[in-house]
């Protein structure tokens, strides 16, 4: 790599480019020399890399706006350029809707004012063409107030500017600037309070509601305010200009052109709470909210900060992660390094955990997040590891609380992280658990953590992990093996002939007969004397047993083999039969049982359906509040369903290119065809076909093959949209289906509705032989006596943590926390079925707590929430 | 996207020496591939393990173990095949560096599995790289093959022949000489075959943890080791003869 790349990539850095200096003067001037020197024969590339960089590395964006106003002084064609550039990319990705784009590229544009390239007055023209729309958006008459979304983003955008910036519109053009605020401030009384209950990570916003939590929006525009009372210092943000002052204010400042931001989508014709319900969503997709703060630390370990500065950080570190994304190696010196004067490892913990937990999903797989964690560990041996324990602690105190989705992925986040530090944990901490009851959120924490932490390593290796609390050795998973009905060892022996025929059925596969062979000895010789429950138990169990020893030899039985379960259970209910076998099989190993219930519905030996009406079965829903075994296999089956669909739809959409390009082509081979034959009547008058029969020939089979394609693509593309269509009328019965079995099971367990019953009700109703009383360590959110949570109180002393629900109530608690977090994550897939739904399953005679719930994890709008 | 930091122009550093096909092919197949290639990886590492970890990258359509040619058994690698090159890629991205069972492993693109990939290259039927390795790792069988072969030599000249148990201490031969048949084989036999499966795998653990790249003082101690792998103490036993497995696996499509 050049060395000017190399000085523009690693300023602000500690770094032996710049010999371990951390002046940003020097930095800024060393960078600027050698920049200057190549200025004149490779400005294209210095442009083009100059604004990755900018792009790329946002939190380095003052520097790079520094150096740009040096070379303004130098080439101001070249800074032309920049500007125009930055116009155009900017245009691109409002049109787009690229929301990381614009933010950053409005960080830059501040920047490049602050460093006199750009008229402040630009900029705020800027700002008012986005707040303009914004505050057309949300206008009842004019707007489409659905697109909130985008309108809050845009806002969001001209506030996050204003740390990098606010020091210099104040004082340039305090009344322009002024206008603006003012302009906010109007548009913060038009919009929608967003009542993210549906996203929240805690269950516990609702115990008063007179309490409203700040929105993002409303809590950035505070921090602001208390930015612009303290004259907009801010400590996070290098403001290297100030430096070079007084030579930039030498500098010409560039125009920059007017910019547009694209029309809100036009109401649908009828308005009805459903399609704007539709609408809301779908902007919500497209412009979520970046982070959500998780606040598990007590305010006494980031509280000396200004509020402005967590912002900052957060901008800063939220970057870092969505930029250096598969880079290990910068993204956590990154992380550590941050240009900002003071510590920030819990800022760092919660921004990270916030974005693992974050709802509906984070931007990259949980496992990110994951190894970014294990990174820093490594990285700040002395500091982080404290604080991630810190966090693990605080989140295990509110676990009861804590979303269900944000539980699992806890649960396989911290399996993970421990299993990259040999297991170790104080799990003394935690042995309490054993005294709660059985389904007490804390005690079914620890028994998942465990069951992963076996699937990552193995029995003994986790049992010898717990030493140090030996006797949460109760809460471990059975030791997995299979449990077979026919090894012949177990006390209960079952009936010879069975036992036989099992061996026969194990012989005839180990002597190689076809699938085929087998079906016609099963019919001829089983079915008829035994009767179905045998033949079932007898092949299933057998086929499983030999399958058993791994996961491949499984795939091997179910594929050679698999026909034989197919053949005698046609239908769902045997297919119900089929899986409860599997269940009964593998009785003792959980992950067995998920992968083989999850590769029988791959051969397509049980329906998703099937899988559902297993998983809500008397026996498992017994499972419902204390074990992740059943949600795990229902989680399999949608997300194995919405794999096939969003399968479909990537074939599709390259198939239609496809179509588009074969058009192209055939028409193209057409017109050179024509273009060919008419050019052939034109010798000499009269058609003489020998001049070029060859290429005509050619050119013929060209245009015929062109047109093959052509039609094939449109037939292969037709197939496939049947094929969707079919898959989505599935998945419509599959979530009719889902929410029917929630519904009566809730029905039948949940208080009478006519009742004033809330989840706080049901968490507070007493059993009283269970209260546990219990020593804290912690300082973080307790329950008091009511079962109301207070927000976090650190007054460092014992306090009493007791856990009082009783089962029937947890088993509702758990169930509805299921019901949200299924409906949140397949929200997308749920909204076009919503009419049907409505009709069939949210009609009025439907639990309120279980309509609440589906309508949160949707997000929909409804009189009652 | 954090493009400025890579080069892309490298997008694997090892070229396997049995693809049919140019640089140029064997990149393409690299950057289309949905399979992954594992390595180092302990031999004792079952398959549902590696499914748990690597499922959190995404829906896993097939697991290949990698095999010694010789003994039939897991000799530290394996092909991991998923649906979508998305998550393929994500596998890579976050997997490869970090611990399964104890170990630092390694993720890379492979370039499509084919039947026969599934066996160990080395002369003695394991990976290459456990022919000539000169330390003791008790995750990959002890020391490396070629270490052991000399090893077996040495102790025959020692033993007369009594030490059929297949064990001996992991100590470089000048130390062996000194301990005959006594310590070394008292504690191989008691925790030989018989002994119980997981047990004997937790001393395995100790006595690497302990004496990893160590000195000889320190491996001294740890010292009933097998010198070939054991079975591996985690497959599930069941009706099935090995023999069966093994076809299954060279059977499968």
């Amino acid at each position: 790599m050049s060395s000017w790349k190399s000085l523009l990539l690693r300023i602000g850095d500690k770094s032996s480019e710049y010999n371990s200096s951390s002046d940003f003067k020097d930095h800024v001037e060393t960078c600027f020399g050698a920049l200057r020197r190549e200025l004149a024969h490779s400005s294209s590339e210095i442009l083009s890399f100059l604004l990755q960089c900018a792009e790329l590395l946002p939190h380095k964006i003052p520097l790079y706006g520094t150096l740009i106003g040096l070379l303004n002084l130098e080439d101001e064609d070249f800074v032309k350029k920049i500007v125009e550039n930055t116009q155009n990319s900017f245009q691109d990705a409002l049109d787009s809707g690229n929301c990381d784009r614009i933010r950053i590229l409005m960080r830059f544009l501040t920047a490049l004012m602050c460093s006199k390239v750009l008229q402040p007055s630009s900029l705020v023209v800027v700002f008012e063409t986005l707040l303009s729309s914004a505050a057309i958006t949300v206008d009842e008459e004019k707007g489409n107030p659905s697109w909130q979304a985008r309108a809050d983003f845009y806002v969001i955008c001209i506030l996050s500017c204003l740390p990098w910036g606010g020091a210099e519109l104040a004082e340039q053009v305090p009344e322009e600037i002024e206008r603006v605020l003012v302009g906010i401030q109007a548009y913060l009384s038009i919009r929608r309070h967003t009542s993210d209950s549906g996203l929240s990570f805690f269950e516990d916003d609702e115990s008063g509601g007179d309490v409203v939590e700040k929105d993002f929006l409303e809590d950035l525009w505070e921090r602001i305010q208390v930015l612009s009372n303290n004259g907009w210092k801010v400590e996070s943000v290098p403001r290297p200009h100030l430096s070079f002052e007084a030579q930039l204010v030498a500098g010409k400042s560039h125009e920059f052109g007017p910019i547009s931001c694209p029309e809100q989508p036009e109401l649908p014709s009828t308005i009805s709470a459903l399609s704007y319900g539709k609408q809301k969503h779908e902007a919500e997709l497209k412009y979520p909210q970046r982070t959500r703060r998780l606040n598990i630390f007590p305010a006494s370990k980031t509280e000396d900060l200004q509020p402005i500065d967590r912002f900052v950080v957060e901008e800063y570190l939220l970057d870092v992660l969505l930029f250096f994304n598969g880079c290990r190696k910068e993204c956590a010196s990154f992380m550590v390094g941050l240009p900002v004067p003071f510590r920030y490892e819990y800022l760092m913990a919660e921004t990270i955990f916030s974005q693992l937990l974050l709802l509906p999903d984070p931007p990259f797989k949980p496992m990110y997040y994951t190894l970014v964690i294990m990174d820093l560990c490594k990285a700040l041996p002395g500091a982080f590891p404290a604080v991630v324990a810190g966090a693990v602690r605080a989140l295990f105190d509110k676990i009861a609380d804590l979303d269900m989705e944000c539980r699992t992925r806890l649960i396989l986040w911290f399996s993970h992280h421990l299993s990259n530090f040999q297991f170790i944990w104080p799990w003394e901490e935690w042995a309490y658990v054993l005294d709660l009851p059985k389904w007490a959120p804390q005690r079914v924490f620890v028994q998942e953590i465990l069951e992963r932490e076996v699937r990552l390593s193995y029995w003994d290796k986790i049992k010898q992990s717990i030493e140090n609390a030996s006797a949460l050795e109760e809460l471990l998973p059975p030791k997995g093996g299979p449990n077979f009905k026919y090894s012949g060892v177990d006390g209960q022996e079952k009936p010879e002939q069975e036992q036989a025929l099992s061996a026969e059925l194990s012989d005839k596969v180990k002597g190689r007969q076809s699938a085929r062979e087998i079906i016609v000895w099963v019919e001829e010789n089983i079915y008829p004397t035994h009767g179905l429950e045998v033949t079932l138990s007898v092949v299933v169990q057998t086929l499983l047993d030999i399958g058993s020893k791994s996961f491949t030899h499984l795939i091997t039985v179910l594929e050679r083999y698999g026909q034989v379960m197919a053949k005698l259970c046609p239908d769902q209910d045997k297919q119900v039969v089929l899986i409860a076998e599997v269940g009964s099989y593998w009785k003792n190993n959980a992950q067995m049982t998920a992968i083989a219930i999850d590769r029988m519905m791959g051969y397509r030996l049980v329906s998703n359906l099937a899988i559902v009406r297993w998983v809500f079965s008397p026996e498992n829903i017994e499972q419902f509040h204390i074990s992740d075994r059943p949600w795990e296999v229902l989680r399999n089956a949608i997300s194995k369903t919405y794999n096939r669909i969003t399968d479909l739809r990537k074939e599709i959409s390259s198939l239609k290119k496809g179509v588009i390009s074969a058009e192209e082509a055939a028409s193209k081979a057409k017109a050179d065809l024509e273009a060919a034959e008419s050019k052939l009547t034109l010798v000499e008058g009269e058609p003489v076909l020998g001049e070029n029969p060859a290429k005509l020939k050619h050119l013929k089979s060209v245009a015929e093959k062109a047109k093959e394609e052509e039609e094939s693509t449109h037939d292969s593309l037709q197939a496939k949209e049947a094929l969707l269509a079919r898959a989505l009328d599935e998945n419509e019965v599959l979530f009719l289906s889902i929410y029917k079995n929630f519904g009566t099971v809730l029905m039948e367990r949940l208080p009478d509705a006519s009742s004033d019953v809330t989840l706080q009700s049901l968490k507070s109703i007493h059993g009283d032989s269970m209260a546990v009383d219990l020593e804290e360590s912690s300082t973080m959110e307790v329950d008091d006596e009511n079962g109301i949570p207070k927000k976090s109180q650190s007054n460092g002393g014992k306090a009493t943590n007791t856990y009082t629900v009783r089962e029937k109530e947890q088993w509702c608690l758990s169930t509805l926390g299921y019901v949200k977090a299924f409906s949140r994550q397949y929200a997308s897939e749920i909204w076009p079925h919503i009419e049907k739904l409505d009709a069939e399953v949210f009609t009025g005679d439907v639990h309120p707590l279980f309509r609440k719930a589906v309508y949160s994890g949707l997000r929909r709008l409804s009189n009652e929430l | 996207m954090a493009s400025l930091f890579k080069d892309p122009a490298k997008i694997s550093a090892y070229r396997d020496r049995r693809f049919n096909g140019t640089q140029e092919e064997f990149e393409q197949a690299l950057l289309n591939s949905t399979t992954v290639y594992i390595g180092n990886m302990s031999f004792y590492t079952t398959e549902e393990q590696v499914y748990e970890l690597f499922s959190r990258a995404g829906e896993i359509k097939k697991i290949i173990m990698g095999l010694d040619k010789n003994s039939k058994t897991p000799c530290g690698f394996c092909f991991v095949l998923y649906y979508s090159r998305e998550d393929a890629e994500d596998a890579v991205k976050y997997i490869s560096g970090t611990i399964l069972d104890d170990r630092p492993i390694r993720v890379d693109f492979d370039w499509g599995f084919v039947e026969g990939r599934q066996w160990g290259r080395g002369r003695s039927g394991g990976q290459v790289r456990d022919e000539y390795r000169t330390d003791y790792d008790p995750g990959r069988g002890g020391y490396g093959k070629l270490v052991q072969k000399e090893l077996e030599a040495q102790r025959q000249l020692v033993d007369y022949g009594a030490g059929s148990l297949g064990s001996f201490p992991p100590v470089m031969p000048p130390h062996y000489g000194k301990h005959g048949g006594g310590q070394g084989h008292g504690g191989s036999y008691r925790h030989g075959r018989d002994y119980h499966r997981k047990r004997h795998r937790d001393d395995d653990r100790y006595g690497r943890e302990s004496s990893k790249r160590s000195s000889d003082h320190e491996s001294r101690r740890t010292s009933d080791h097998d010198s070939r792998p054991e079975k591996n103490p985690r497959f599930r036993e069941s009706g099935d003869s090995d023999d069966e497995e093994d076809d299954d696996r060279k059977r499968r499509p």
